[in-house]
């Protein structure tokens, strides 16, 4: 099983890269992303649309960190609302695992997230997401 | 046009909960529990009337007098009628709301079109009990309920008289009657069950309970309102009176409010084509997925050479699209040359929600139109700019 790198001192310094996962049902995506996947404003921020936040396979939260970025997070929809009924509840648990196996492996659980916001709340994702993006960079990137 | 009115209500639905959440915890907002909050009433329901039915006779001489002799004399008698009473109409309230959330945010079709209909038949078996209900008091009016009822029966073709005669139990009100309704009363509450399986069978862990938080409340509330407010009887019926007017319920009761202005059996018409109506809904919109704004994904395929039959795909599909079956013959990676399980996506029952592929940790199941290795892609260049040093 490859390991998580360390980041590098430079990209420490830049703002952190993040990969992310936004359901199609949450936060109103209109003019959320620019043309290359990356949210209007935080172009470190990349957000790949998917289906429901089910669909995210943790692996790909780890591959994400692998490949350099310094946190990952999911976006559902509120708890209780999944348009699947489900989707939200099966992601969070996974993540709670997922941090779990990251913090058996030394990597600091705190780099992957779930967060949960409807079709009215875009200005608390961002909101969320900026948070977020302080938060690995403070801690994330050191490991 | 129709569309756009769905549309800005799922919107206006949506803005009600973010407004919710913000005073309440997120897993605590009841419109997330509409289908759970009508069991709990459900369930209060079928507990007090046992006790009721304890104590009720089902005769035009004693059917009013048990009444009265349970809420006067009977210790709490009056407050479990009431219980009985409210905890009607707060279902009647609460699968309304579960039946237009679930229209307004979309839903109710395709995949879950079997849910709707069950629970249109729900809908209208719980109504109808509701009102037999207002008939086993058998005072002045149930007495107006029943000639009402009796007026609109007879007005269908062809078989109105003896629809009438089976409402009744005999060809008036008799002896028999009461014991019919009685019937009629407990015989759908029963139906009920039968109508949830089926609105169940298709839903994995279906949200059948709110949380204790509001099962208490719903209670407590319950308690105060049935011992604040008593429910009563009218007058006793008499044989041979025609009443004229009643306080009536609005709830279970408005094609009754509507026959002051038409004839009984135009109330019915109406009542039925609402009905009909009501189960065509889901085959009104005739929609490509681009209309609807969703990206079609396809449907979820197991690839079958990796599928080691773990089962994990098939415990969260939340609609039951997985089955199980006795692997034909063994996959072709490591893992899943010993299988003696293979999963198999039902097609129909699939919504392309991709949720069984985040379960499957062998890479054995895709979304056709959103693969892993495209997905995987895009995380990679997502990540690159800060390339790590190490692997
Ligand atoms: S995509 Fe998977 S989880 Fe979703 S309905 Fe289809 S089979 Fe079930
Ligand atoms: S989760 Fe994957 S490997 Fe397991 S049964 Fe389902 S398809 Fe097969």
């Amino acid at each position: 099983m490859a390991t998580v790198p360390d980041r590098t001192p430079q990209a420490e310094e830049a703002a952190p890269r993040v990969v992310g996962f936004l359901c199609d049902w949450a936060v109103r995506s209109e003019g959320l992303l620019s043309a290359d996947d990356t949210l209007v404003g935080m172009p470190h921020v990349t957000v790949i649309r998917v289906p429901c936040s089910g669909f995210v396979k943790p692996g790909w939260l780890e591959l994400a960190l692998r490949s350099g970025a310094a946190g990952a997070f999911v976006c559902g929809c509120p708890m209780g609302d999944c348009l699947n009924r489900e989707g939200n509840w099966i992601m969070e648990d996974r993540i709670d695992q997922l941090r779990k196996r990251l913090s058996r492996q030394k990597v600091d659980p705190e780099r992957v997230a779930f967060f949960a916001f409807g079709l009215h709340e875009r200005e608390d994702f961002l909101r969320a997401v900026a948070e977020f993006v302080d938060r690995v960079r403070g801690s994330g990137g050191k490991r | 046009m129709y569309r756009r009115l769905l549309l800005s209500l799922q919107s206006a639905t949506l803005r009600l909960d973010t407004w919710i959440n913000r005073v309440l915890p997120q897993d605590f907002n009841p419109l997330y529990y509409t289908g759970g909050l009508s069991n709990l009433f459900l369930t209060i329901l079928v507990v007090s009337g046992i006790l009721i039915f304890l104590y009720y006779e089902p005769s035009l001489e004693g059917a009013y007098a048990s009444v009265e002799f349970l809420t006067r004399d009977v210790p709490y008698g009056v407050v479990f009628r009431g219980i009985h009473r409210y905890a009607a109409d707060a279902y009647l309230v609460a699968i309304l709301l579960h039946l237009f959330r679930n229209w307004f945010t979309d839903r109710y079709r395709e995949a879950r079109d079997s849910q709707w209909l069950s629970g249109m038949f729900l809908l209208v078996v719980s109504g109808f009990a509701g009102f037999t209900g207002y008939l086993l008091v058998w005072d002045e009016r149930s007495q107006l309920l029943t000639s009402l009822t009796v007026q609109a029966l007879r007005s269908v073709p062809l078989v109105g008289d003896r629809l009438a005669r089976v409402f009744l139990g005999g060809p008036g009100v008799s002896d028999t009657t009461l014991p019919r309704f009685l019937f009629l009363h407990v015989g759908p509450a029963m139906t009920l069950y039968v109508l949830l399986w089926w609105h169940y069978v298709r839903l994995r862990h279906p949200k059948i309970w709110p949380p204790s938080v509001w099962v208490l409340f719903s209670l407590g509330l319950l308690f105060i309102l049935a011992s604040a407010l008593p429910a009563t009887s009218g007058r006793p019926a008499q044989p041979g009176a025609s009443p004229e007017g009643f306080a009536v319920d609005w709830f279970f009761l408005w094609p009754y409010v509507l026959a002051r202005w038409l004839a009984p059996g135009w109330a019915l018409a109406l009542v039925v084509a609402l009905v009909a109506y009501g189960m065509v809904v889901p085959y009104t919109l005739r929609e490509t997925p681009e209309q609807r704004g969703v990206r079609a994904l396809g449907q979820a395929v197991v690839v079958e050479e990796n599928c080691t039959g773990c089962e994990l795909c098939y415990y969260d599909c939340p609609y039951n699209a997985i089955y199980m079956v006795p692997s034909p013959y063994p996959g072709k990676s490591r893992a899943a040359a010993n299988r003696k399980l293979l999963a198999v996506v039902v097609d129909s029952r699939c919504v392309e929600c991709g949720i069984c592929i985040g379960a499957c940790p062998f890479e054995a199941l895709e979304l056709p139109r959103m693969l892993d290795k495209d997905v995987q892609q895009r995380i990679q260049r997502g990540a690159r700019a800060a390339a790590p040093v190490g692997s």
